[in-house]
């Protein structure tokens, strides 16, 4: 049976620096996977690598059977895969609700032509498409900060508008670069929530996190990243139990 | 009063170019110095149309005369947009220049350096376009309904992806957009706006030369953009309007006409540091 | 005959074509600004030094005052321009156009002070010229050509050689980088906007001694030098000046077969032809 998502043998040089080792790991369909490593291990390079932000040297990654190979991120997303950012990359002076409306996909209006010809139509559709990310944010619990500027927006609802966003992709699978990290123990719970929600509706999760209570909390596989290379794979007990790799997470890397 | 309405007709003309810079460099990001090299190609296209031996009716021209800018403008932003931003300068640089050349030089096209007299006026179902209040009636039309398009455009859907893009392209490509086809599009429906600007421009002059439509003219546009404000219709008027006006203040101070051209150029200098120093988003506009 | 005094020509314009290259793509690689205004500080070196030179004044001092001034206006740009819109955090279109401003600003100044009319160098022995073979050179364009290679040969050096010379290559290659070992990517700037300030008076003052002065002649060669630093792959000294030679060269062949007010579409051409296939550029350097 052909792995939902598939990388293999990822290889990647940035100038004398090997950031991808050979790295090759499945995904399993509908499961909340969390991706761990020491800082530089390459977890962010692999998120590039699967959503076609960077061509690895070396390596494939495939999906449902189709390769990635080559494609630029917006066909990506539309093949089903979104990713956040670590450093969110929001649309700050743009509302909450504008940055979840640029993700929904064959919008009408998106170009000129149409905008100017059918003012009306597009009128119309984009408020049948309001009352979709109205609903995709009150999904992630931030329906009522709707109107409001990303600038004005804490923290922890930022990360929620993270998600929000690539949910309005309709993509299945998700890659989260550490959703949880920086929040308070109440934002921290409410995105716990969110993952599982997510899970249960039917999406995939690979979530980059550092936060062990998390991954112990969330996770049903963990993969150990190391130096470009996966180390280990297992469920989250094995994997945090593990001396050896707790070793290189806290000891020695950087 | 005639005076009065000149200056308003030529206003409106330079608010339709206020529309196409702004879609490009306001909205695009798009840092273009050839605005005017497209506007003289619509001058230059509709002149030549009207005056054909063949000669086609005003609209029919202006329309094509568009549509070719419109091609233009892809043509020319297509390539050099895929693969980095500061290839765009140099292009729009050699853009500005060739077609400087071009309209210098190509003397059976373009009637050379000394330019193309004896435009006719336009013939609009039937009605002359004579007299500069007709004009003003005209230009009043077109420019409306050229910010009607801008403000529509920018309601929609694309005027979000625009301001998106503008802050983070790589955000947006996350999020499943092209955004090499919106700035594109952004391009292509700037350079309708400049040809049709060009073909209104030649008309009302009845005579075009090169010397309105070289480097210097598209800093004058941008400086329109800056002092007016980026990416609001607000801006795209004010701008043209106060700009427009200048040379009539500069008559004022009597200065001497050998100058009179390179202390508006320098001013246009001084206006574009100031501005984007102190003041980047303009008199009426957002931040650039 | 008449390709090889074309070649011969190119080859001139080409040298002062490629310090032009090379100043640029010092200043582009290091602060990654597209400092357009670096086209007014080579017009104004030219007039700078034409004002010493009609009062009488030796070559060498005219030519030294201009250096010493223009490396001062370069210097006054970066930190009172560009610094200050970086710590503001401006965009790059911000700068941009605020380098387009100041390259306006320069440009008239000179156009309303000396006229926009084309001014010569009184210089008698400037026209003389030397007949090698087949091909007649006059000694500004030899000197030309010495000069532009000296500077080429010292700018290599400097990079390679000197402290300086590799804290600029550092801070090019890795700005960010730079900034948290605390290579202090912004005093780097004003010393790299000096030099290249510096070497683009070569130019700009041997070019009008050969062909005469206008205040809006900066522009094409500097649009020229910067297609010969994509060409040549941006961060390669080497490529910026070997491309400019080739392209100054190959524009002159071309006037074997059109009209020489096409000749920027040659250049043109050539632009187009390495964005489509080699963006890169030929000597991209490689890290």
């Amino acid at each position: 049976m052909t792995a939902y998502l598939q990388a293999e043998n990822l290889d990647h040089h940035f100038g004398g620096l090997r950031a991808l080792r050979e790295c090759t790991f499945t995904i399993d369909q509908g499961r909340i996977t969390c991706l761990v490593g020491p800082n530089g291990a390459g977890k962010t390079t692999i998120f590039n690598a699967i959503t076609g932000f960077l061509k690895p040297d070396e390596g494939s990654v495939t999906f449902k059977g189709r390769k990635l190979d080559g494609l630029r991120p917006q066909a990506i997303v539309h093949a089903g895969i979104a990713r956040t950012f670590q450093n969110l990359r929001l649309f700050t002076d743009l509302s909450a609700l504008d940055n979840v409306m640029v993700g929904i996909g064959n919008q009408f209006g998106e170009e000129p032509v149409g905008a100017i010809l059918r003012p009306l139509h597009t009128l119309h559709r984009q408020r049948r498409l309001r009352q979709e990310a109205l609903a995709t944010l009150d999904h992630v619990g931030l329906a009522d900060r709707a109107h409001d500027t990303v600038r004005n927006l804490s923290y922890g609802e930022q990360k929620l508008l993270t998600v929000a966003r690539v949910l309005a992709t309709g993509a299945e699978l998700l890659l989260l670069d550490e959703p949880a990290s920086g929040l308070s123990a109440g934002a921290l719970d409410a995105v716990m929530a969110l993952l599982r929600r997510l899970q249960s509706e039917g999406k995939t999760l690979l979530v980059v996190e550092h936060n062990t209570r998390v991954v112990q909390q969330i996770a049903d596989d963990v993969l150990f990243l190391h130096q470009g290379h996966l180390m280990a794979q297992g469920t989250p007990e094995a994997i945090i139990s593990d001396p050896a790799l707790a070793e290189i997470y806290f000891g020695g890397a950087l | 009063m005639d005076f009065l309405y000149s200056y308003i007709v030529l206003a409106e003309i330079y608010v339709l170019l206020g529309l196409s810079t702004n879609l490009l460099v306001g909205i695009a990001g798009i840092f273009s110095v050839s605005q005017a090299a497209v506007f003289g190609v619509g001058a230059y296209l509709v002149a030549h149309f009207l005056m054909a031996q063949d000669a086609l009716p005003f609209i029919p021209s202006l329309a094509i005369a568009a549509a070719c800018c419109v091609a233009l403008n892809i043509l020319v932003t297509l390539p050099s947009l895929r693969v980095s931003g500061d290839y765009f300068v140099v292009t729009s640089f050699g853009i500005q220049l060739l077609a400087t050349a071009v309209f210098t030089n190509w003397t059976g096209g373009t009637g050379g350096a000394n330019g193309l007299p004896g435009i006719p006026p336009p013939d609009i179902f039937g009605l002359q376009v004579e007299s500069t209040q007709q004009y003003m009636m005209l230009c009043t039309i077109a420019s409306a309904l050229g910010c009607l398009c801008f403000y529509l455009v920018m309601r929609a859907p694309f005027g979000r992806l625009l301001r998106a893009i503008r802050e983070d392209e790589l955000a947006v490509a996350a999020a499943g957009k092209n955004v090499l086809r919106a700035k594109v599009s952004a391009a292509a429906l700037a350079g309708a706006f400049a040809g049709i600007a060009g073909g209104l421009y030649a008309t009302f002059l009845s005579f075009i030369d090169p010397s309105s439509f070289d480097l210097d003219a598209s800093i004058l546009l941008l400086t329109m953009v800056v002092v007016g404000g980026a990416r609001t219709l607000a801006g795209c008027i004010i701008g043209p309007f106060l700009l427009l006006a200048l040379p009539q203040i500069l008559t004022l101070i009597e200065i001497p006409t050998t100058i009179a051209a390179s202390a508006r150029q320098l001013i246009y200098g001084v206006l574009l540091i100031v501005f984007m120093l102190f003041r980047p988003q303009g008199l009426a506009g957002e931040r650039l | 005959m008449l390709a090889l005094q074309l070649l011969a020509t190119g080859l001139v314009t080409g040298c002062a074509l490629g310090v032009v290259a090379i100043s640029f793509a010092l200043v582009y690689s290091t602060t990654k600004i597209f400092h357009v205004a670096h086209a007014g500080i080579y017009t104004l070196a030219g007039y700078l030094a034409w004002s010493l030179v009609v009062h009488n004044a030796p070559l060498i001092v005219a030519m030294a005052v201009s250096i010493v001034a223009c490396t001062a206006l370069g210097a006054l740009i970066q930190s009172q321009l560009y610094a200050r819109l970086e710590r503001r955090r401006a965009t790059h279109l911000v700068v941009l156009i605020a380098s387009l401003g100041a390259l306006a600003v320069i440009q008239n100044i000179i156009a309303g002070v000396y006229t926009p009319n084309i001014l010569q160098f009184p210089l008698p022995w400037s026209g003389e010229v030397l007949p090698l073979g087949s091909v007649r050179l006059t000694y500004v364009q030899l000197l030309t050509i010495a000069v532009s290679f000296a500077a080429y040969a010292g700018t290599m050096w400097f990079a390679h050689h000197t402290i300086l010379g590799k804290r600029i290559r550092a801070v090019a290659s890795n700005p960010m980088l730079a900034d948290i070992t605390r290579l202090q990517p912004q005093s780097v700037y004003i010393y790299v906007i000096a030099i290249a300030s510096a070497l683009v008076c070569l130019p700009g003052i041997l070019v009008p001694m050969d062909l005469g002065l206008q205040p809006y002649n900066g522009v094409t060669p500097l649009l020229t030098a910067t297609i010969a630093m994509i060409a040549g792959g941006v961060g390669s000294i080497t490529g910026a000046f070997v491309l400019s030679i080739a392209i100054a060269v190959l524009q002159n062949l071309s006037l074997l077969v059109m009209p020489g007010e096409w000749s920027i579409g040659v250049t043109f051409f050539i632009f187009v032809i390495f964005m489509l296939f080699r963006p890169t550029g030929l000597f991209a350097a490689a890290r």
